[in-house]
């Protein structure tokens, strides 16, 4: 089994989720080969071939081109299967890249057993197995749902890859965030609202939590789009990835997206009125409660300990 | 200005899903219908881009069995000019790929200068049909908009990226966008043109005129995922949990210390 | 000597008096009806509405309202002063029409003269009690006005105009009698017959006879053209309201309380929905503007106003006016204000105070109608959310469709579909079907009727809101469309009873529906019980000692007038009801109302905190209600005011069924 995996790179960097491909190509017992279109001065620490284009003159975001550089490379490499992260990178690249080759194309892969892959749908309240028709497989993985069990190493032997394809689109950079966010991928231990809190009144609620647990406060997406909290306080993968030791999610669903940003939590207590939340896929105690009144409760107890 | 939008329609997420008869699927029964929420921006800036251009006219397109119309209307409503519903009660069972050559099987030919769809849907999220189609048609494609602005022939989008940052697409028409949630706010149909979406015209294709691929994958198995093992589930007295949590936090973790 | 006195006395009934007295009152009177049918014209620009039908009977309420100042009483301080003026200025007015009788018809026609003798003795005290009496009512209006200031009371140039001519016509009227007094009656018995006019005229005793005819004369010509000036300023002043309010009193809505146009949204003549502009409404919604005089009792009990929301219901009726006669292009809902017209909770609080019989709700509803079916607007993000969510599950609460009747699984009550043979259909509302915390009330319900041997049955999953708060907030079509469905789904079952345990799912089943075909008896479940306990089938017991506040909520206290049953169901449970300062029909609402329970409140301070707050003050353990809406306010409005310690709110189905019988 031949993988060839995508590496993804932004502003200057390489970004961590290139890691996750080889976590999975390593679960699956497979060959891999990485592509990349990026710089010299990041490469992954990967003991293997990599297929390098250059960021500087292809551009970091140029779907046409990029299409066709991997495929000058999958021509080459002929592999069984075309591994993504399913991001803002892979999504869209991959379906450009199956449609092409001709291949089925499975998008945010959970797991991957027997050699059939395993896709989350209805907002993670179902799975879905999914049985190609095709030899060769193209396939996005969820992020957080591969991770590497040691520390990745290694220097690939670098194959530098050119095209003379032309661009659809032109990219014309960046606009940050909001400045002045909280940095919640360094707390160790975050408290979120989802939309369960009722109202933005009811922050006030989480946010005294996470004060007694000396943390800070997050929030999924929909607490964000209300504009009920600051956009660096969301936990998603359009947000901020955390990973600290105790995470409580506060009136949150489990959107899948959200659990992609939280699931690496060493410790999950999910605070719920409904006991068939998906986040209890990811939590390690799920609190039945109304968290109007379970929260306030906790924190008075906490702080009088 | 010639424009489509595609749109899908999906269980509201709040339901309690079931399994059909041969466990490949969701079972219908006992399920609210709605618009794929992605879609409704992408529907919301198709009208939005109509309103700006003279002389436009909005095509909204949508795949499945005869229940799809009411959606349909509701697109209508919202301001599309006409609808095409393509008739297919196993709609489900298409992977990404068919649906993507049905609909353009449809767009060929029909000179579209813009495309919106929703960037996934609710129920199956492969993400896959926007780009499909754009590439089965030769169009440029831009995905996960948040931002999308014209200017004669020019399109200004951005897309999101992971940590909120955004990144500044441009192109020009004909191409294909795909919406991501936050675009805009889709509007609330007005009861006027909710009376006159009834009299639009709403086409009805069956799909056998436009399918000529056969689908590369299949849902082998649809199920509930399993309890994480060692996923406590506590219920009782407020006070009652709150102790018991507290105890769990001071052996399991170290936070309490 | 003779009980009578001489009309036209030292003035005389020459042509020389006769002919200007009645050119200027027939002037006056044409002045009079020019002025009105300026007004007319005005009120002319809105829509027709028959509110003339049922003559006989709108007449004779009217009549009653009128004579007895009802309205104005229900407030006691202004209102016992108003009603006193009106019935002193009346008796002087009826005594000027017999003087006239008698001036100019009995005595020269048939030479009769009945103002003498006993009726004279009568007339004369009467009329001579009822000017003072306006006197010191007037005086006192004019303290309040001027001296005290009551907060929300503006004062105008027509308030010190009318203050001022009336007491003028008033005191020169004193001033006639005790010259003419002083000159003929001094000294007689029948002097003591005019006791008021007997103190001016000892204060004018010492002045000469000549300068006193003088002195009268000359009043007497003032005090005609002070009246004068009076009728031609009715239509032009606030006098007018004599006219106006009272012919409100006629044309008041005499249909069901709350009653909202059905509009027939299949009309294809029709342009628009709702009201933008001043020809949307009705002649009756313009000429409400004429009928009020700013008495701002209604902004004194909008919950709105009192927790500081740009809302007052005087000043939405006035500018409605303002547009009315100043600016009749202008659009109706930006004058008054998105956010004025927003905060309103369909209390009614204002309707049912309002004097002058002014409707207030509706024309607020018709302009948020026009805001959501004309332009898909709402007050908020958070209001379509909820509005589409009725649309897609069947709730504004967003919980999938089919967990609907979740909450009756363990107590074995069936849906209809199962099991359609049932006592009663529980139409159970969607908060007290998806709100944990409401869902108590429809168990404590349930439990109820079991225990009084009553089946019980339920739509389930086949129950759609009532539409109350969608239609309330003005999506008049979404409300029609869930109506029908229930409708259809409730007839289905052949359904002979229905029980609700929400007031606005009651108000809307009960009366709402109607203009939808559809005729099935509703009752609130307090009714039903209490029916049930007078019966003996429910059986209450006394528990634990309890005191409680018992709070109306505004649909089935005002809008419903039920605030007998659920009082004799907590005595009969051995409750002890301490009540609020503001209770019954001045019940203050909970803040839920016209379909804010789906908005947040971003304007002001917690209307639900401030009812929180009075119900501590009866420093009662427990607040009780009767509406899920309430219900949940004041769990929110308790922990808000921080009163969650002191205040546990309760529906009265939970404090009923632990004290059930065994």
């Amino acid at each position: 089994m031949k993988t060839l995996l995508v590496a993804e790179y932004r502003n200057g960097k390489l970004l961590n989720s290139s890691y996750e491909l080889i976590a999975f190509a390593e679960k699956l017992g497979a060959e891999s080969a990485m592509f990349l279109v990026g710089t010299e001065s990041s490469l992954p620490a990967y003991n293997g071939t990599l297929y390098l284009a250059d960021a500087g003159k292809y551009g970091e975001f140029n779907p046409a081109v990029h299409k066709q550089l991997l495929l000058d490379v999958i021509a080459k490499e002929q592999p069984d299967m075309v591994v993504f992260a399913h991001s803002s990178y892979g999504w869209d690249l991959a379906p450009r890249i199956s449609l092409a080759l001709n291949a089925a194309h499975v998008s945010e892969v959970i797991d991957i057993v027997d050699g059939v892959p395993v896709t989350p749908a209805c907002n993670s309240k179902l799975r879905r197995d999914v049985k190609s028709k095709t030899a060769q497989m193209v396939l996005t993985l969820q992020g957080g749902a591969f991770g590497l069990e040691v520390e990745p190493s290694g220097t690939p032997s670098v194959v530098q890859v050119d095209t003379d394809a032309a661009a659809q689109v032109e990219f014309c950079g960046y606009e940050e965030a909001e400045a002045g966010g909280v940095d919640l991928s360094k707390a160790e231990v975050i408290v979120s609202a989802g939309r369960g809190i009722g109202k933005p009144e009811n922050l006030s609620i989480i946010e005294a939590l996470a004060k007694a647990l000396k943390g800070e406060y997050g929030a999924s997406r929909p607490v964000v789009d209300s504009e009920w909290a600051d956009h660096s306080r969301q936990v998603g993968t359009t947000g901020q990835t955390v990973s600290p030791k105790l995470y409580v999610a506060c009136g949150i669903s489990g959107a899948i997206q959200h659990l992609a940003g939280m699931k690496k939590s060493e410790f999950v207590v999910a605070i719920n009125t409904d006991k068939d939340a998906p986040i209890g896929e990811v939590a390690d105690v799920l609190i039945v409660a109304d968290l109007k009144e379970f929260v306030p409760a906790l924190t008075a107890k906490i702080q009088a300990l | 200005m010639k424009i489509l939008v595609c749109i899908k329609q999906v269980p509201d997420m709040e339901s309690k899903f079931k399994l059909n008869g041969e466990g490949t699927w969701y079972d219908n029964s006992d399920l609210a219908w709605r618009m794929n929420e992605y879609d409704e921006y992408a529907v919301e800036q198709a009208v939005q881009l109509k309103e700006q251009v003279a002389d436009s006219d909005v095509t909204v397109l949508s795949i499945g069995p005869d229940r799809v119309k009411e959606m349909m209307k509701k697109a209508l409503a919202m301001g599309c000019d006409r609808g095409v519903h393509i008739v297919d009660d196993d709609f489900f069972k298409k992977d990404p790929y068919e649906i993507a050559s049905i609909i353009a099987e449809f767009g060929k030919g029909k000179e579209f200068d813009l495309i919106f769809t929703g960037m996934q849907s609710q129920d199956r999220g492969s993400g896959q049909v926007g780009v499909l189609v754009a590439e089965m048609l030769g169009l440029p494609s831009i995905t996960t908009i948040v931002d999308f602005a014209f200017d004669a022939g020019q399109i200004t989008a951005k897309r999101e990226l992971e940590g909120g940052i955004k990144a500044i697409i441009k192109t020009t028409v004909p191409a294909l966008v795909t919406c991501q949630l936050g675009l805009n706010t889709p509007r609330y149909p007005t009861l006027p043109n909710i009376m006159k979406a009834k009299k639009k015209e709403l086409l009805s294709i069956p799909v056998s005129e436009l399918l000529k691929v056969e689908g590369k994958q299949e849902t082998a198995k649809m199920y509930f995922p399993e309890k994480k093992g060692g996923g406590l589930i506590l219920e009782g007295e407020v006070g009652d949990l709150t102790d018991q949590l507290i105890k769990m936090l001071k052996d399991k973790t170290a936070v309490l210390a | 000597m003779e009980f009578t006195r001489e009309i036209y006395w030292n003035v005389g009934n020459s042509a020389g008096v006769l002919i200007p007295m009645y050119l200027l009152t027939l002037i006056a009177f044409v002045a009079l009806g020019y002025g009105f049918w300026q007004r007319v014209k005005v009120y002319r620009q809105g829509q027709a509405l028959n509110r003339t039908d049922l003559l006989a009977q709108r007449i004779m309420g009217a009549v009653r309202d009128i004579l007895l100042q009802s309205k104005l009483l229900r407030v006691a301080g202004p209102g016992v002063a108003h009603a006193l003026f009106f019935w002193g200025f009346l008796l002087l007015f009826i005594g000027t029409c017999l003087i006239v009788v008698q001036a100019d018809f009995t005595d020269p026609l048939f030479d009769i003269k009945f103002l003498t003798g006993t009726f004279y003795k009568l007339f004369s005290i009467t009329l001579d009690i009822a000017g003072l009496v306006a006197i010191i009512m007037l005086g006192g209006l004019f303290i309040r006005r001027y001296i005290i200031r009551p907060e929300g009371l503006d004062n105008k140039k027509d308030d010190l105009i009318m203050h001022g001519l009336l007491f003028a016509i008033l005191i020169t009227g004193f001033v006639i009698e005790g010259a003419r007094m002083a000159v003929t009656e001094l000294g007689t018995p029948l002097a003591a017959w005019s006791p008021v006019g007997l103190v001016f005229a000892k204060v004018m005793a010492a002045v000469e006879p000549e300068a006193l005819r003088s002195l009268h004369k000359a009043t007497w010509w003032l005090h005609l053209l002070l009246v004068i000036g009076f009728i031609i300023s009715i239509p032009f002043t606030k006098f007018r309201h004599l006219f106006t309010t009272s012919a409100n009193y006629l044309f008041a809505d005499r249909g069901p309380t709350g009653n909202m146009v059905t509009l027939d949204l299949e009309d294809e003549a029709a342009e628009s929905f709702g009201a933008a502009k001043l020809a949307d409404l009705s002649w009756k919604d313009i000429f409400d503007a004429d009928a009020c005089t700013l008495c701002k009792r209604c902004q004194d009990r909008c919950p709105a106003h009192a927790t500081d929301k740009p809302l007052s219901p005087m000043k939405v009726m006035n500018q409605i006016g303002e547009v009315a006669f100043d600016t009749p292009d202008a659009n109706l809902v930006e004058t008054v204000s998105k956010d004025a017209l927003w905060s309103c909770t369909t209390c009614r609080a204002c309707q049912d105070i309002c004097p002058a019989s002014i409707e207030h709700v509706n024309k607020i509803l018709d302009m948020r109608r026009n805001l959501v079916l004309m332009e898909g607007e709402f007050p908020g993000e958070e209001v379509m959310t909820a509005v589409d969510q009725v649309e897609v599950n069947g709730n504004p609460l967003g919980l999938g469709y089919a967990t609907r009747a979740d909450w009756a699984a363990e107590l074995g009550v069936k849906p209809l579909a199962e099991d359609p043979d049932v006592d009663v259909l529980y139409f159970v509302g969607c908060y007290a079907s998806f709100d944990k915390r409401n869902q108590a009330i429809a168990k404590a319900f349930i439990k109820l009727c079991t225990a009084a041997g009553v089946k019980v049955g339920i739509l389930g999953k086949e129950e759609k809101c009532c539409g109350e708060p969608v239609r309330k907030m003005g999506n008049e079509y979404l409300y029609q469309s869930v109506a029908a469905e229930n409708i259809e789904m409730i007839k289905q079952y052949r359904v002979k009873q229905i029980v609700t345990t929400c007031p606005h799912c009651f108000n809307t089943l009960a009366k709402d529906y109607r203009d939808l075909d559809f005729d099935i008896p509703v009752e609130h479940y307090t009714v039903f019980l209490e029916k049930l306990h007078d019966q003996g089938r429910l059986k209450l017991g006394h528990g634990e000692a309890l005191t409680c506040t018992y709070h109306d909520s505004c649909y089935l206290g005002r809008y419903n007038d039920i605030y007998a049953a659920p009082r004799a169901l907590l005595t009969a449970a051995g409750i002890k009801i301490s009540e609020m300062a503001k209770s019954q029909v001045e019940s203050f609402c909970c803040g839920a109302g016209g379909g804010r329970i789906m908005a947040e409140e971003k304007l002001g301070s917690r209307i639900s905190e401030a009812r929180v707050k009075m119900a501590a003050e009866t420093k009662a353990s427990t607040l009780v209600s009767n509406c899920p809406f309430c219900l949940t306010m004041f769990e929110d409005g308790a922990k808000g005011a921080e009163l969650d310690g002191q205040l546990a709110p309760k529906d009265i189905a939970e404090i009923l069924v632990e004290r059930l019988e065994a």
